[in-house]
């Protein structure tokens, strides 16, 4: 008989395989630095949004426009603001809201819509939730129409405060990079988080501060704008786009975000990027 | 060299969602063993692989045969890195190709040109090698001025013929190939089995899973026997297909 007695018996180890550990860095670090794949697949999306239309991505600015214009000039009626400064704030805020939000919500989806490819190929999944944030980087590009709009009617002035948007959208990247890793893992093997997402954000658009500003808030309620990380992040484009450095206490919780962040998804990750296939 | 190692794996598929009329209904069905885990039963698994162990080296032309649901499918994306095994150990050396459908990655609002450089991204192809490649492709696919429109605007065939232009353009060193690639008219058939040979020629390892006793006789020089996730039997290609002859008339 052929049977088991034909097994090849492996006698000498010819390497360990890489530990866990090291194939979750390994992912991490080489999605990251394969900008050309990346790059690409994130550029692909947004040039097929413009595919048959006349304006393509665009509609999303034109949308977040009306909307700006709108509520900016009847909010201001209603909170007794001006509308030279409360519209820039405004704009500024939900230009830096829709990129937080948008990543966060779509990370939920990073992994199961990338199911096929997931499930024929071996690649570094971080390269998926790269052309996310790539993408999202794009859509900003044109919502930023708006702003220059906004800026130019209400006359904000450029400073060099402004710059730190740079590093702002650096701090959001590198944060967004395990927000999606996590929660399109947590998405791939328990479906309902997806719904919950999407329900929090949704409230939590009311609670930070975008539509009215921190100190409108008064002391007694000073520690939901304080811990509310959402807000810092927001904080970090829009307070520069507004011509103002991001307070230190912004970057203090953005950088304690990022190392809890990082230090919890590289532990996930380590131990469940095996399991995604099989949750898919 | 490349080298690929199975050491004792076995693959477990976790099963969510399943009610208990439904785990009832699964275990009348054919595959793996089906098992509960857990405290109060309630994880479901099924048992795709069982202890399977394997060892291929330069030149092996390994063919796996095996009824539908004997785990087939799971041993070529176990080799090709997409599972992980539940239990035992993967050694791989060398880059793995794997070609299960045809085109990973193809988007139907792209033109031809832009879905050959996703598709060869994705397959693990440099822009160089791509570039290198695409007048090939552009040659076996026959697609002409069609290439410059978008994927949706082809016909099945036409679609078929990019994809498969494409996979088979890669360089591979272990090549995992399951059987459904190719088929096309009549003409197109002969050209793509021309090619698939080409194709592992190159590779210094392949992997095929198939049906078809025909083409693992043409094709390998070692073949295994799977049935329901364990290695029943393991050898020439000859002697392997005359047990699972037997096994098919006494089944």
């Amino acid at each position: 008989m052929l049977d088991r007695s034909l097994r090849p018996l492996i006698a000498v180890r010819v390497m360990a395989p890489p530990a866990q550990y090291d194939l979750a860095i390994r992912d991490l670090v080489s999605g990251v630095l394969n900008w050309r794949m990346w790059g690409r697949l994130g550029w692909q999306e947004t040039k097929r949004r413009y595919r048959r239309t006349v304006i393509g991505p665009f509609w999303t600015t034109v949308s977040l426009g009306i909307f700006v214009l709108t509520l900016g000039i009847l909010w201001a009626q209603l909170w007794k603001q001006v509308p030279a400064t409360y519209l820039p704030f405004l704009t500024s805020g939900m230009l830096s809201w829709v990129l937080v939000s948008t990543l966060i919500t779509e990370g939920c989806s990073v992994f199961t819509s990338g199911e096929n490819l997931i499930k024929s190929l071996r690649f570094d999944y971080t390269i998926l939730t790269c052309a996310v944030i790539w993408r999202n980087l794009l859509v900003l590009l044109h919502n930023f129409i708006i702003y220059i709009a906004v800026m130019i009617y209400a006359g904000v002035p450029v400073t060099w405060n402004s710059l730190l948007v740079f590093p702002g959208l650096l701090l959001i990247s590198m944060n967004a990079i395990w927000v999606i890793t996590l929660l399109g893992l947590l998405c791939a093997r328990f479906r309902d988080v997806q719904q919950v997402t999407t329900s929090v954000l949704q409230v939590a658009m009311f609670v930070t501060p975008i539509f009215w500003s921190p100190d409108q808030l008064g002391p007694r309620f000073a520690t939901l704008v304080d811990y509310n990380i959402l807000f810092h992040f927001v904080e970090l484009i829009r307070a520069p786009l507004l011509g103002r450095a991001p307070s230190p206490w912004t970057y203090v919780m953005v950088g304690l975000c990022t190392l809890i962040g990082w230090g919890l998804t590289i532990t996930i990750y380590s131990r469940f990027r095996r399991r995604l296939a099989y949750w898919l | 060299m490349a080298s690929l190692i199975l050491e004792n794996v076995t693959v477990d598929f976790p099963i969510y969602g399943t009610q208990k009329s439904f785990r009832v209904a699964l275990r009348s069905a054919t595959g793996g063993l089906i098992r509960r885990e857990g405290l109060r039963h309630e994880r479901v698994t099924v048992r795709a692989l069982d202890g399977v162990s394997l060892m291929l080296k330069h030149d092996d032309r390994l063919g796996i045969i095996g009824h539908n649901g004997a785990g087939k499918s799971t041993l070529l994306r176990l080799c090709a890195g997409v599972y992980e095994p539940t239990q035992g150990r993967v050694f791989i050396e060398g880059k793995v190709s794997p070609l299960f459908n045809i085109s990973p990655g193809l988007d139907p609002d792209d033109t031809g040109y832009e879905n050959i450089l996703t598709c060869g991204l994705y397959l693990g192809m440099t822009h160089e090698e791509i570039a290198r490649k695409t007048p090939d492709i552009e040659q076996f696919s026959e697609l002409g001025e069609y290439l410059s429109l978008p994927v949706r605007t082809y016909s099945t065939g036409m679609l078929m013929r990019l994809g498969f232009a494409i996979a088979t353009a890669i360089d591979p060193e272990i090549l995992v190939l399951d059987e459904g690639l190719g088929a096309g008219d009549a003409r197109f058939a002969e050209r793509a089995k021309r090619r698939v040979d080409d194709l592992v020629g190159r590779s210094s390892i392949m992997i095929f899973a198939s049906h078809s006793e025909d083409l693992i006789l043409s094709m390998c020089n070692r073949a295994i026997l799977l049935q329901t996730g364990t290695i029943v039997a393991s050898g020439e290609v000859h002697e392997v297909m005359e047990l699972y002859r037997k096994l098919n008339q006494s089944g």
